[in-house]
């Protein structure tokens, strides 16, 4: 019984001491044991974020990404091998059903060791280029480290990503230059909303294969700022697939290592930015967790009670249409350790959909409050005048966030019979409701006069006897 | 961005080393447009160093080809370099698309440019496109990258592009706001109470002919001497049953109604009968 106890405390730990949303356990591939070395500092700064890494070779038996149909590892560093295969257990397949079911892959690739065959054909099926050559790599001759690199400017020295659009957060900022050395150039797909560049290449860089014969470059593989050398693909189940084109910038000896641009010697800041892509990757940062979800009539009495809590009747099932509703979604973002409140990037809005079938409503929710981990977004609207099945759906997709996706069904009727205004409120009727109070008094007037009229004149009475 | 910020410091850095190492650069460059059908040569030739950049824009048609000869220099000598690339830089959206250079052993280099090489993003762009040529390659001469001129597009108006269609972008979608059927609309109430006062001004007219023509309610204290009881209970009645009409209108439901009117119903049915045999009476005693 102790040990199950303890066993039981242990897992508690684990599950306490995790950074990341998803879970802690890391797979790391690599060449063979003693490549670890290599990538100490880089490895153990994982591990102090609660990580617990499991380090296997291609080769090694007990490699499988799944244990009884369930995934083994919550997240999987691929770092370069020197074999062209990667083994039965990492085929394309395999990687793309661990992102299936939520696993996160982040890719290394190096232009020394080639790209595995495996790993080519992930990249083809989310639409990631790379060159064919296996290896080709991204030279600049204007932005290269002249201490390690001064023949071959295959080193870049880079300052850290902004953001390419204004509506999208910055998870990948710093101060400071990142080494790439010798990176494979990555072009993405124009088509997948799914792919993201984290990392672009400088606009004079190019992607040559240095096992050429020929002393010019004729047809490079990609040129400038479309290649890219750090890029990232989310896909739909929000699994995240990023690729580093160069998996040497991970290493220790790059870490905090002196060089020199165009003459000025700069130290590099690869610790920081390996720690902020990785915790992109493994998803510490950039997840979005939906709260409470209300919406409430926002009318007669109960306009006047607020609160959430208060209200007499929270989601009801069906609304009227021309009723005024008020919709509220909670909102938060996980970084690193805990749920904060969720801040939209400054050029970005949430928005509520009201639709059947095609949207009737599309509403920019704005934040209402904040509690300690969440932020309210709150909208209030009036349902349109078509009744029907109706949904509430906030549908929230953007680079380097998890999706929200959230739906709520209701019935939108249409006026009963005694709600609608009376006929003396329309002014057009009162002609007609004139003509029917003037015939009834007429008609009470008329009785009294039939039943109590005495004749007047003899010929009258006469007359109206022979009737 | 980063790169519009460090050209400077690098040129300028470059511009130090000159004296310690070589730097990569161009002469003889010349540029001429061709239109289509007219002589090899035919088009205007301008001569550009690469301290003096073209100053006015060189514009390209759609069935002309731009022709950029030049001699790639590593110092005074010429030379081959690795990279010797024409980088165009579209303004507004940012894009850049670079054209690679065939260059000889000599250094001669050679670049052909038709509209149909370009991007949609330059053909559709509205403002010249900077273009700069960037030479450089291996060891450590520096590099050379500076704008030579500017590239404006003009292109047949009347020939279709066919503009592909904006890929999917996640990103925050305009808002919808659903618009409501108009209410039903109402005459001007001026209108409206002409015609009600039309109508109630009706029954003063009808009573005034009734009155003319002699009607009257003189037998109402003989009707009541007569049968007191039936005749209160059948005008009452009568009179209930507007009341009971009245209610339905403004707050009764139909279950409230009816039961009502079967009371005051029947109530006027027995005691109408009974009245009425009162009228029928006094119409036998001839006093109708």
């Amino acid at each position: 019984m102790r040990w199950l106890f303890s066993f039981l405390a242990l897992a508690l730990f684990c599950v306490v001491n995790a950074r990341s949303f998803t879970g802690s356990r890391l797979l790391v591939v690599l060449e063979e044991e003693s490549e670890r070395e290599k990538y100490g500092v880089f490895l153990g700064d994982l591990e102090s974020r609660g990580f617990t890494i499991t380090t296997l070779t291609p080769k090694s038996e007990s490699l499988s990404l799944f244990k009884h149909g369930a995934r083994a590892y919550d997240h999987l560093l691929l770092l370069p091998t020197k074999s062209k295969g990667l083994g039965p257990a990492l085929t394309a397949n395999l990687l793309l059903d661990f992102m299936k079911k939520e696993g996160n892959v982040l890719l290394a690739l190096s232009a020394e060791t080639g790209t595995p065959t495996a790993v080519q054909s992930l990249l083809l099926e989310v639409d990631i280029h790379i060159p064919s050559d296996r290896n080709a790599l991204v030279v600049d001759h204007f932005n290269y480290d002249s201490t390690s690199a001064a023949e071959k400017h295959d080193v870049l020295l880079l300052p850290f990503p902004k953001p390419a659009r204004s509506d999208v957060k910055d998870y990948f900022g710093g101060e400071g230059v990142i080494a790439v050395p010798r990176a494979v150039g990555q072009t993405l797909g124009n088509e997948s909303p799914l792919l993201a560049p984290i990392l672009k290449a400088p606009s004079t860089a190019y992607s040559y294969n240095p096992k050429d014969e020929a002393d010019i470059v004729e047809e490079p593989f990609a040129v400038g700022q479309q290649l890219n050398l750090v890029s990232a693909m989310q896909s739909l189940n929000s699994a995240r697939l990023t690729v580093l084109g160069s998996a040497e910038a991970l290493q220790n000896a790059w870490f905090a290592e002196k060089a020199t641009l165009a003459g000025k010697a700069v130290k590099t800041a690869n610790r920081d930015f390996a720690a902020k892509l990785s915790s992109w990757a493994f998803k510490e940062t950039g997840v979005l967790k939906v709260g409470k979800l209300t919406h409430y009539l926002n009318e007669g009495s109960s306009k006047k009670l607020n609160s959430s809590s208060a209200l007499p009747e929270n989601n009801p099932k069906i609304y009227r249409i021309k009723n005024d509703v008020a919709f509220q979604i909670e909102v938060s973002e996980y970084t690193s350790t805990h749920l904060t409140p969720f801040e939209l990037p400054p050029n970005d809005i949430l928005q509520l959909e009201f639709s059947m079938l095609s949207p009737f409503h599309r509403l920019n929710l704005s934040p209402i409050s904040q509690t300690a981990n969440s932020t309210i977004f709150g909208a209030s609207f009036r349902t349109p005048d078509q009744h029907g099945i109706f949904n509430f759906a906030v549908k929230y997709n953007r680079p380097f966030l998890t999706g929200i996706e959230e739906k709520r069904q209701v019935t939108v009727r249409h006026f009963a019979h005694d709600e609608w205004p009376r006929s003396w409120q329309i002014s057009a009727a009162w002609v007609w409701i004139a003509g029917i109070w003037v015939t009834v008094a007429g008609w009470v007037v008329f009785v009294g006069v039939w039943l109590y009229s005495a004749p007047v004149g003899a010929a009258v009475k006469g007359g109206k006897k022979t009737q | 961005m980063f790169l519009r910020s460090l050209l400077p410091s690098i040129l300028l850095s470059g511009a130090c080393v000159v004296s310690a190492a070589s730097s990569w650069s161009f002469e003889d460059a010349t540029l001429s447009i061709q239109s289509k059908g007219s002589a090899v040569g035919a088009g205007a030739k301008e001569k550009f160093s690469p301290t003096s950049p073209l100053a006015k824009s060189v514009s390209l048609g759609t069935s002309d080809s731009l022709k950029l000869l030049l001699t790639t220099t590593d110092g005074k000598k010429a030379k081959r370099p690795h990279q010797a690339f024409l980088t165009l830089t579209d303004p507004t959206t940012g894009v850049e698309e670079s054209f690679v250079f065939g260059v000889k052993e000599s250094g001669k280099a050679k670049l052909d440019l038709t509209q149909k090489d370009l991007p949609i993003q330059f053909l559709t762009s509205t403002k010249p496109i900077p273009a700069s040529i960037v030479i450089g390659s291996f060891g450590a001469s520096s590099p050379y990258n500076s704008k030579v001129f500017d590239l404006s597009i003009t292109r047949d108006q009347n020939v279709p592009l066919a503009v592909p269609e904006k890929p999917v972008r996640y990103a925050a979608e305009p808002e919808i706001h659903h618009i409501f059927r108009s209410d039903p609309q109402s005459p001007p109430k001026i209108i409206t109470l002409v015609f009600a006062a039309a109508v109630v001004g009706a029954l003063p007219v009808l009573l005034g002919v009734w009155a003319t023509l002699g009607a009257n309610a003189n037998h109402l204290s003989k009707a009541l001497s007569n049968a007191p009881i039936s005749h209160a209970l059948f005008v009452g009645s009568i009179l209930a049953m507007e009341g009971i009409f009245f209610m339905y209108y403004t707050t009764w439901n139909l279950f409230q109604t009816l039961p009502a009117a079967g009371v005051v119903g029947l109530v006027a049915f027995i005691s109408g009968s009974r009245a009425l045999t009162e009228v029928q009476e006094r119409r036998l005693a001839g006093l109708r």
